[in-house]
This record gives structure tokens, C-alpha cells and sequence, in this order.
């Protein structure tokens, strides 16, 4: 009986985080759900289009590409990182969690603005390296898919590095020795112990960091030179721009479901609750 | 509901001083307070204009040009709120059955495309003076308020004396080498690409949009950035990266300043592009105020205020002669200006606009 009474006072505790999202998210989407299938007609006119459209096809292809080299790009720095993070000498780990906390303080906007004044052409980096006489013609290292990729990257890592650190904070260090003792080499100890051992850390950092790079939007207009249009950034033109709510609605619906079936993916995969212990 | 209040009931709450039912009964009645004053709060807020313009130095324009006048003339005070009514926004304000806009410093084409379709209020012409727009800048369910020009921009330090002469120039990097910077939302590419191609000015509408992509098409790679906003085509001109670019000529004279007269920039096939205030149906102020306020923004010396704060230029031509002359090569609807550059057709735009965008917008990003 009393145990009855404890579940269903946790069940009451956490009740409204859940209750708060549908009414806030569930609730309207399905007004977007509806406008995918009404606007401008009833039908199915505008899915056609998400898989027809040379157009929309453009973009999805765009952000695929994007955030898939984003992806694989962010979980290999996220896993140098995370190492030192986790066998460092304690300096190199202050070190690391000075910098891996210090972007989650700063806006996204700033940041933004921050790669352009590095990168641009008379930027930091272009003005040292041609004084140090390494380029004579300034690199074009900004308002184009470089400096998207660059600005991207910078906000994932913190986010891929903490699954990731998990996963190597948790594991039985005695197996790495045990290896090492047994005259495994250094790299081979990494490829054939640590690797496979930290793989749902991996494979949850991947997934985090491509679902989140889906919804970008600010930082490819930035850095992007306005010439890479992403998806998040075509919903909001088809929204409030060319005023196109079914297509804009029907590329959500499509959003929505993939990023649903890679959670369903994750969930499979990792064991969430190891990755933020 | 008050904050403090709240406190002191949780805290009556805690300490036990209130039973568990007093308390819950207490917060709903709290809750329920403000919806009641909102009801008798509806009536004082007939006396205040929302007005919806595009942020930034805008707010404090509106305000000083024509917020604060009407205020003093009228009792009605003009909110501004910078958050950008596009038409997609304005159409959402209408869905939700709650509008709460009641002006909107909108494109004409958005409005003649809203107006179709029974969401804007007409313009009452008989409150609003026809004779104080400038001839072919009148519309149905919006009123000219200003003008820009979308302009070439160019760095003197790198052509001299040698200043482009239209859109021919821009899209010559043979003549005029560098790179270039042009709209990211396609208004004044399209054109500026067609009247490159040797279109005539007189024959510009309607677009030969394909045509105008393959240009743009073969000429992108000139291109270092398509900027989405007056601040970003200012950053790629002023620092270099661009060294020729299509831009506002607000900003254009901004940069001219900044720059020290580095920038320089030319009227020369400038594609002129009208300004409007546009009233919702069913805004929270009235019609009749919001109609009785665009009288007022027919004012010439208002608009002059905008252009001394904004650059625009003026909609009512007796705003003229107001304009100092060493500020007039300014104005982008001065006569020795205007007759130098094309107007947009809004027309076009409205039946056009948004296929035309969502292929520039492939394209450019390809």
C-alpha cells in the first residue's frame, strides 16, 4: 500500500515537466500536422514535394551533408578531448573544463560573431598567417560551408564530450593495464580495448550531436555568407517569408519523425542513464 | 499575480499558519484577479497603437518622427515593438484570432497579398491624402510612408576616379575586379541581373526569372556574401571582403561616413523600393485611430525627422524642399536621384515573389 503511495507521489512530482511539454509542443504540432495535410488544399501535395522538389531535395541534402561532417567531426575532437579530460594530469583536466564550460556562458550570436572576426579575411588567423609569410592570398576560411562546419563544431563539443567522458569514466581502468601487461602496444591498447569499451559513448555522442545540429539555424546564417540555407533556416523562410505553411509544416512533420526514430535509435543503442552518471 | 504575494502565501503555507485548501483556494483567486482587470483594462487600451516595424534604430525613429507627436495631438500613446512583421508573422496574427498588432511597417506586396485576402484594412482615403504620395505609389490596403533604394556600393581606394555606372559594372569583374556582396531575399538581384543582360529599364516587369538565375548562376562565385540583413552588408563592406555590393542606401550613406568616404556609392540603375504602413483588421487600438495616425505620418516635416535619423526618404513630395541641399544628394527620391533609378513593381512581386525566392534561395546556396 505504502509502496502504491510512494510511486504515485513520484509519478505527481514529475508529472509536469511532462504534462508542461505536450501542452507547449504535442498540442500545437498538431496544428502543424494539420496545416502539412490542408494548406494550401487538402492532400498530400506538399509531402510530394519534401521527396520531389529539386528545391527542398537541395536543402535536405545540404543539411544532411552538413551536419553528417559536423557529426563525425565533432565526436572525434569530443573523444581527444574527453580523453584528456579523463586520464590528464589534474592541470590538463582544469584545462579542459575551463574550456569545455566557458561556451555554454556565452550566446550563440556572439560566438557567431566571434568565428567571423577570427576567420574573415583580414581576420586573426588570415593577418598571422600571412605575416608569418606561410599564405600570400588570404584563405577563404568564412561566410562559406568551412565556417559553418567551424561554428558548428564549436557549440556540439561540450555536448558530445559529456556522454563520451562518461563512458570512459565508468569503464574498469584495470582492463586498460591488464592489456598494456599483456604486451599490447600503446595504439593497440586504444583500438582493440578503449575504443570498443567506450562505444555507446560514441554512439550516444554521434547521435546527440547530429540531432542537434538538425535544428541549426543561427550560425549557418552567420557564418554561411548566406549562401547555406540549412533546413531550420528554410522552415522559418517558408513560415514567415514565401508564406508557404503546408510545405513548411510538412518538412517539420518529416523532421520530427526522423529525429524521433534516431531517439528511438539511441535509446536502443546507448543506456541513457550509464552515459550521465 | 504579484510575486511578493505569492511568497507570503507559500511561506504561510510552510510555517502552517494556513491549512493546505486556504492556500490552493488563495492562489486561484490571485490567478483570477488579472483576468478580471483585464476585462475593464480592454476599454483603456483603446487609448494606445501598437506599432510593428523591423527593430533596431527603427524604434527610437518611429517613436521621436511620429510616436511621440501623435501622443501629445491625440492622447493615444504609439507602442513600438521591433519584431519584424513579415507577412508569414502578420498572417499568424490574423489565424490566431487575437491580433494585437494594429499598425505594420510592411512591403506593399505583402499587403496587397494580405489585403486579397480580407486580412488588412483598407486604406480610407478620405482620412489618408491620395495628392501626399507620390504618383504610382498608392495602394489599396496600404500607404506609402518612405522610400530606399537598393544601390551600388563601392570601394574607391581600389577603382579611383573609375566609379560603376550600372548594374553592367557590377557584374563585370573584368572592369571592376573584387569581390561582391548582394541580397540574400533575391529584391534587387533579379533586376539588377536583367538590366546587366541589357534589359531596358521600361521593360524590366515582367521578370525573366530564369534568365536572371542563369546570370546570377554564372556570376555567384564573385559573390563573398549575400547578406540577410542592413548590418551584415555593412560588415562585408567595410572590412574589405567585399569590394563592390548591392546594399540599402541608408546604409550606403552610413558606410560612406564609417568608412571616412573610402565607400562611395552611386544612384546609377539604383532599383527604388517603397516603404508602407499597413493596418490589421481587428487591432486591439481601432481602425480609426490607426487611420487617423497615418494622416499624421503624411506630415512632411514627420518624415523628415526619418530621414535625418533613417536615411529614408520621404512618400509626401512636400517633404522636398525641407531637405537641406548638401543633404539632399541623399535622398533617394530627390529629382536628380530618382530619375537615375527603376522602381520595383509591387505587383510583380506580390504574384511573384515567393517561387522566385525559393529558387535564388537553391541556387545561391548550391
Amino acid at each position: 500500500m505504502n509502496d502504491i503511495r510512494r510511486k504515485l507521489g513520484i509519478v505527481a512530482l514529475i508529472a509536469p515537466l511532462p504534462l508542461f511539454l505536450a501542452l507547449a509542443y504535442v498540442l500545437p504540432f498538431f496544428g502543424v500536422v494539420r496545416w502539412s495535410f490542408t494548406l494550401p488544399e487538402p492532400g498530400m501535395t506538399q509531402y510530394a514535394r519534401v521527396f520531389a522538389d529539386p528545391v527542398v531535395q537541395g536543402v535536405f541534402v545540404r543539411t544532411l551533408r552538413v551536419c553528417l561532417i559536423v557529426t563525425v567531426l565533432t565526436t572525434l575532437a569530443a573523444y581527444a578531448i574527453s580523453y584528456l579530460w579523463v586520464f590528464g594530469s589534474r592541470t590538463v583536466q582544469i584545462i579542459v573544463e575551463f574550456f569545455i564550460l566557458i561556451p555554454f556562458w556565452i550566446s550563440t550570436l556572439t560566438r557567431a560573431f566571434g568565428w567571423l572576426a577570427l576567420l574573415y579575411n583580414r581576420g586573426i588567423v588570415n593577418s598571422l598567417l600571412q605575416g608569418a609569410g606561410v599564405i600570400d592570398e588570404p584563405l577563404v576560411l568564412v561566410r562559406n560551408e568551412f565556417g559553418v562546419v567551424v561554428g558548428m563544431m564549436h557549440f556540439l563539443i561540450p555536448f558530445a564530450v559529456l556522454p563520451l567522458a562518461s563512458s570512459m569514466r565508468n569503464l574498469d581502468r584495470r582492463v586498460l593495464m591488464a592489456a598494456r601487461g599483456m604486451g599490447s602496444s600503446r595504439l593497440r591498447t586504444f583500438w582493440s580495448v578503449l575504443v570498443p569499451m567506450t562505444m555507446p559513448g560514441i554512439i550516444g555522442a554521434s547521435i546527440i550531436t547530429f540531432i542537434f545540429s538538425l535544428g541549426f539555424f543561427i550560425t549557418p546564417a552567420i557564418l554561411g555568407g548566406g549562401r547555406s540555407v540549412l533546413i531550420a533556416e528554410f522552415i522559418y523562410v517558408q513560415t514567415f517569408q514565401t508564406v508557404n505553411w503546408g510545405l513548411a509544416g510538412a518538412i517539420s512533420v518529416v523532421l520530427v519523425l526522423a529525429v524521433g526514430a534516431l531517439i528511438v535509435l539511441f535509446l536502443r543503442l546507448t543506456r541513457v542513464e550509464k552515459l550521465v552518471g | 499575480m504579484s510575486r511578493e504575494y505569492l511568497l507570503s502565501l507559500l511561506k504561510a503555507a510552510e510555517q502552517g499558519s494556513m491549512s493546505r485548501r486556504a492556500f490552493i483556494t488563495a492562489v486561484a483567486a490571485a490567478a483570477a484577479v488579472p483576468v478580471a482587470l483585464r476585462s475593464t483594462m480592454s476599454f483603456a487600451q483603446a487609448k494606445e497603437l501598437v506599432l510593428v516595424n523591423w527593430g533596431g534604430d527603427a524604434i527610437d525613429a518611429y517613436t521621436k518622427a511620429y510616436g511621440e507627436p501623435f501622443e501629445k495631438e491625440t492622447g493615444v500613446k504609439v507602442k513600438m515593438d521591433g519584431s519584424g512583421p513579415t507577412e508569414g508573422a502578420i498572417l499568424a496574427q490574423a489565424k490566431s484570432g487575437s491580433v494585437t498588432w494594429d499598425l505594420v511597417d510592411v512591403d506593399p506586396f505583402s499587403a496587397i497579398t494580405l489585403g486579397a485576402q480580407g486580412i488588412m484594412e483598407p486604406i480610407d482615403y478620405n482620412v489618408v491624402d491620395k495628392s501626399k504620395s507620390r504618383p504610382g505609389f498608392v495602394w489599396d490596403h496600404a500607404m506609402s510612408s518612405y522610400f530606399f533604394s537598393y544601390v551600388i556600393a563601392y570601394d574607391s581606394e581600389r577603382y579611383g576616379e573609375n566609379a560603376p555606372a550600372g548594374m553592367a559594372d557590377f557584374f563585370d569583374v573584368e572592369k571592376f575586379p573584387g569581390k561582391r556582396t548582394m541580397y540574400k531575399w533575391g529584391v534587387s538581384s533579379w533586376e539588377a541581373a536583367a538590366l546587366a543582360d541589357g534589359a531596358s529599364p521600361d521593360k524590366l516587369y515582367p521578370l525573366d526569372v530564369k534568365k536572371a538565375h542563369e546570370k546570377i548562376k554564372s556570376f555567384k562565385d564573385n559573390v563573398i556574401a549575400f547578406w540577410g540583413g542592413g548590418a551584415e552588408s555593412q560588415t562585408t563592406m567595410l572590412s574589405g571582403e567585399a569590394a563592390m555590393g548591392i546594399v540599402w542606401n541608408t546604409r550606403a550613406k552610413l558606410l560612406e561616413k564609417d568608412s571616412g568616404g573610402r565607400i562611395k556609392y552611386v544612384w546609377d540603375q539604383g532599383l527604388l523600393s517603397p516603404g508602407a504602413l499597413a493596418v490589421l483588421k481587428g487591432g486591439p487600438g481601432g481602425r480609426e485611430n490607426a487611420m487617423k495616425f497615418l494622416s499624421t505620418v503624411q506630415d512632411p516635416a514627420r518624415q523628415i525627422v526619418m530621414f535625418d535619423m533613417l536615411g529614408q526618404g520621404p512618400a509626401n513630395p512636400a517633404a522636398d524642399p525641407l531637405i537641406p541641399p548638401d543633404q539632399a544628394r541623399h535622398n533617394c527620391v530627390a529629382p536628380d536621384n530618382i530619375a537615375k533609378q527603376i522602381a520595383l513593381d509591387m505587383q510583380w512581386y506580390a504574384e511573384n515573389y515567393s517561387k522566385a525566392l525559393d529558387e535564388y534561395l537553391a541556387l545561391i546556396s548550391a
